[in-house]
């Protein structure tokens, strides 16, 4: 019975082959994806198209809504807050180099013996395990203009900047907030996939007098670029829809228009501003926009997966 | 060659003490929050960060009592628990079925689970919420329980099926000769080979459920979780921070003395699951 | 190894069990509850009062029970939106008077002929009312922005502390004085937008006539007009005169300001008559002796007398959707009842909006220039000004105090979203 939907190896895969009771067999692997499956359609999936539905209307949450087309649309591609969240969001995705080579460099350096490496690899960690709330409370209070971190570089000699209250600093700042409170996450998943690269080939390498940055750079990146990958969209998926709490704790949205993602815009027009359907339409571009992003993420997904 | 290696090392200890100043860092805050809930609300307020020399314990007897959070405490126990095991066997039969079974629509199945992925929770807040009232989950830990599995769900699913994908195919072929059925399968080998990406995913899903805010607030609006019991301490004008602290220092408490013990289980557990091995 | 094999399995197990009891969790329900929602009833100062009004309401209605359910106020119009759009929720709310309380009249029952014998004990039903004139809302309290200061620093200038400025040309001179002396004038916290706000609502409570009021209301008074433009001018050039401490825009009006406030670090502060950083708050950290308070003078115009800019602060509103209008009206009343607002008054230091509490009993010298000025106010601005356009000064206040735009972009750009706000 097992026999039939069991792939021998990834190739068989391809096409299905079927025998007697392969549709039981069938049925009952659809068993297997269903309660999956209905959590996602129901929960996710379903109230995604509902959030559609309304972007064309003038839902207010309080009367019924009004067919009112592209209205909305029209509204958000001439509303100077939106433009700006996207000039920050892009900003935010440009950092992405930083979120990944961070971690990469310290988790060679770990993987090569730095002293006390064990503890770093334990400690950095640890940010990680707090809630964003916990977080932005405590940087709340480091980051302002009479806080610790302005004491300390003070008492360095440097001059103290705002750094949540002027435009230039506030959206780097919060960025490495959250980079400092994530970084640990990736840095772990780098140990590891560093752990897997073989050290024959790394002698190998040393033999040939390769110089240890062009062995880095030349061998080991490229042999645990799936793993970086990996990193680089868990990392991207993270930036875009896990921010919120960061935000609303460490600067809202301020100063001006400098530290709101759409992601926080879309939950200020839905509760201060009572717009859901203005707020659907924005979440439908942000939808959108993700969706390109997506296309490449499920293929490197899809593959790391093998399917 | 000895010259070199002496050079490679001296280089990194000069590294390893910018590594120690973030390591620093990373435990500051901890000590931050404890030496607030130290100190009275007036203390706090004329000194806040010097190091606390006359400290006070009624903070936390405040908030464990006041505050409702032993309460609380106990409903992100049994929310976390209950949708964490929820999500490990939910995630481990889909990503058995989609890496090793063989059906109609798999890939779109798939695909489907990976958008859902990309979905900010503020996108589907108010249909989400209409969708919880319809189906009566409102107000109910196991409503609370099914929410956050349908929301970590899918991450879930795509570690699992990675995961089952790299696994030597001989282990099938040899069940399958004997005539074990899908279930079986499962049970007795999908499992327990499952197992390193099932404790990954036990602990990041136990770190998302226990520190989430918005689903929870939602959904339970009577019982309250700690997370939510703590941002409420916030109140509208964030009053009192040693009090806040405090409750911080409780919320936080369980996790981390988690993560003390199975330190070493999670770091190679992360490794295990998120590794192509 | 073979243990955590076990213990996994035992936990899928488990976990089975547990999603197949899920359809059998059933809830049974008590004779009839009433749901409150606030984000007040958790605070200490103001458990008090609210376990009175419990109690009272339970014992006149047997078999009801009244349940407060705290919301985080970072989330309290999010959840309310969301309720509000399902229908289904709370009883009774509490809510802001002003824009907050008005932009969801739509989803409050009308009160009017409920609340007829309470109309004349208690004040501030405008900022709970619809166009119409009907009222949705049971003000609990009387709001206002009064300054508070610190006599200690005045005197250290070499200011008389009991003489408060009556003009903006004195209070700039007593800025000065204090900026001479090495103290800050005024302490302010504009991270959230909140300092912006209370100034500009302050500061033109004594500037506009009560037809500027007005016009301001229905969106005919411009923020381009000469007065309003006045007073964003005055909020640029009070920072450039140096009345303010660096890092405003990173500084959280709620508690940072008041707090810096109450560690003597700057003179003056914009504070509030309820709720917090009020008389009772800075009594407690200052000595009350040592607290002073006054009317913010106008920018420009008025007619020489300083009222308190004083409005319904926050209020209990009835929801549509609740299944049982009369006993959550009856609810929404207790909560104004003089027993209750007593304890309120005492407990909490809100100035309440029942006029029968005995206050008489007060000794700070602020608290009894505050309970003095109620009788003749002046309207609170920013509680008739649009969401969108609060949010909009907000963001354009930080940016002018960053110099990323100029005073005659920045209420260009508001003229814009006024007249968009207030089309409707």
């Amino acid at each position: 019975m097992t026999e039939t939907v069991i792939a021998k190896d990834s190739k068989s895969a391809a096409t299905p082959r079927r025998k007697s009771g392969g549709h039981n067999a069938e049925r009952l692997a659809y068993l297997f994806v269903l309660p999956a499956l209905a959590l996602v359609v129901v929960f996710r999936i379903i109230p995604l198209i509902w959030g559609l539905g309304y972007s064309f209307t003038d839902y207010d949450g309080m009367s019924q809504p009004r067919f009112v087309g592209f209205d909305n649309y029209i509204g958000i591609a001439h509303d100077p807050v939106f433009l700006d969240s996207l000039v920050n969001m892009l900003i935010l995705l440009a950092t992405l180099p930083i979120w990944i080579g961070l971690p990469l460099v310290l988790a060679i350096l770990i993987h090569q013996g730095v002293p006390g490496g064990k503890i770093f690899r334990a400690v950095y960690f640890f940010p990680a395990v707090l809630s964003s709330v916990i977080v932005g409370a405590i940087f709340n209070v480091l980051l302002r203009y009479d806080g610790s971190f302005n004491l300390f570089l003070k008492a360095m000699g440097f001059s103290a900047v705002d750094w949540l209250g002027n435009s230039s600093t506030a959206l780097f700042s919060l960025i490495a907030v959250q980079l400092w409170s994530t970084f640990g996450m990736s840095l772990l998943i780098f140990i590891a996939g560093l752990s897997t690269v073989s050290s024959e080939m790394l002698e190998a390498a040393k033999l040939d007098g390769a110089k240890l940055l062009q062995m880095w750079w030349h061998i080991v990146i490229p042999s645990i670029r799936p793993i970086i990958e990996f990193a680089a969209v868990v990392t991207t998926i993270g930036m875009l829809t896990s921010m919120f709490g960061l935000i609303y704790v460490l600067t809202a949205g301020g100063p001006g228009t400098s530290t709101i993602l759409p992601e926080f815009l879309i939950w200020l027009e839905q509760g201060k501003m009572n717009r859901p359907g203005y707020a659907s339409a924005i979440s439908m571009v942000l939808f959108l926009m993700m969706a390109g992003l997506a296309a490449i993420q499920i293929r490197i997904m899809s593959r790391n997966a093998d399917i | 060659m000895a010259e070199v290696q002496t050079r490679e090392k001296r280089i990194l200890r000069i590294l390893s003490i910018p590594m120690a100043l973030l390591a620093l860092s990373a435990i500051y805050p901890v000590f931050f929050a404890i030496n607030a809930a130290l100190k009275t609300r007036k203390g706090y307020v004329l000194d806040r960060f010097g190091i606390t020399t006359d400290p006070t314990f009624a903070n936390f007897s405040q908030a464990w009592n006041q505050s409702r959070l032993s309460e609380y405490f106990y409903n992100s126990v049994v929310v976390t628990v209950g949708a964490v095991l929820v999500l490990l066997v939910v995630a481990s039969m889909a990503g058995f079925a989609l890496a090793i079974l063989r059906f109609r629509g798999r890939k779109i199945i798939f695909i489907t689970i990976l958008v859902s992925l990309m979905i900010p929770v503020q996108v589907v807040l108010v249909p989400f919420y209409r969708t919880m009232i319809g189906l009566n989950l409102i107000d109910s830990r196991p409503g609370l329980i099914i929410a956050y599995t349908a929301f970590f769900l899918p991450f879930s699913v795509y570690l699992m099926t990675a995961f089952y994908a790299r696994l030597p195919r001989e282990l099938f072929e040899a069940a399958q000769i004997d005539g074990a059925n899908l279930l079986k399968v499962w049970w007795h080998i999908m499992l327990p080979m499952g197992k390193p990406a099932l404790v990954t995913l036990g602990i990041l899903n136990t770190l998302y459920c226990w520190n989430d805010v918005l689903i929870s607030l939602l959904v339970l609006q009577d019982q309250r979780t700690l997370m939510v019991g703590i941002a409420a301490l916030r109140g509208e004008y964030t009053t009192n921070v040693p009090l806040l602290a405090a409750g911080i220092c409780l919320a936080a408490a369980p996790i981390v003395i988690l993560y003390v013990i199975f330190q070493r289980q999670i770091v190679n557990g992360i490794a295990v699951g998120a590794v192509k091995g | 190894m073979k243990t955590t094999n076990r213990i996994l399995r035992a936990g899928t197990m488990l976990a089975t069990a547990l999603v197949m009891t899920l359809g059998v969790a059933a809830s049974a329900k008590a004779d009839t509850t009433l749901t409150v929602w606030d984000w007040k009833s958790g605070d200490p100062t103001t458990t008090p009062y609210y376990d009175k009004v419990k109690a009272d309401f339970e014992a006149a209605h047997p078999g009801v029970t009244v349940k407060f359910v705290m919301q985080p106020h970072d989330q309290y119009y999010t959840l309310l939106g969301t309720a509000i759009a399902a229908s289904q929720g709370p009883d009774v709310v509490l809510v802001h008077g002003g824009s907050q309380a008005k932009e969801r009249i739509p989803a409050f029952s009308k009160l009017d002929d409920k609340v007829a014998d309470l109309k004349a004990r208690v004040a501030g039903w405008d900022e709970f009312a619809g166009a119409d004139g009907s009222v949705y809302a049971v003000p609990i309290s009387i709001q206002g922005l009064a300054v508070y200061y610190n006599k200690e620093l005045y005197k250290k200038a070499g200011l008389d502390p009991e003489v408060t400025p009556k003009t903006w040309a004195e209070l700039d001179a007593i800025c000065a004085k204090l900026k001479a002396a090495g103290t800050t004038c005024f302490a302010l916290g504009n991270k959230e937008g909140y300092g912006a706000d209370f100034f500009y609502s302050a500061a033109a409570a004594n500037a506009l006539t009560a037809e500027q009021q007005a016009a301001w209301t229905t969106g005919d008074l411009k923020w381009s007009s000469p007065e309003i433009k006045a007073i964003v001018q005055k909020w640029v050039d009070t920072q450039k005169d140096g009345w303010y401490a660096e890092g405003a825009n990173s500084t959280a009006k709620f508690m940072d300001e008041y707090q810096s406030f109450e560690r003597s670090e700057n003179a003056n502060t914009i504070g509030l008559l309820s709720d917090v950083a009020h008389w009772k708050e800075f009594d407690e950290f200052l000595e009350p002796q040592n607290v002073g308070v006054y009317v913010l003078p106008p920018v420009s115009g008025g007619d020489g007398k300083l009222r308190m800019p004083l409005a319904g602060g926050i209020g209990y509103a009835v929801t549509k959707f609740s299944p049982n209008q009369d006993l959550a009206a009856e609810l929404a009343k207790s909560f104004a009842a003089t027993p209750a607002m007593q304890v309120f008054f005492e407990s909490a230091g809100a100035v309440p909006s029942d006029t029968a509490v005995d206050t008489s009993k007060v000794e700070s010298p602020s608290a009894k220039v505050v309970l003095g000025s109620l009788s003749d106010g002046a309207p609170l601005l920013h509680n008739n000004t649009s969401t969108a356009e609060t949010e909009e000064w907000h963001r354009q206040s930080q940016m002018l105090f960053t110099g990323e735009t100029t005073v005659d972009k920045a209420v260009a750009r508001l003229d814009e979203v006024q007249a968009q706000a207030k089309k409707k």
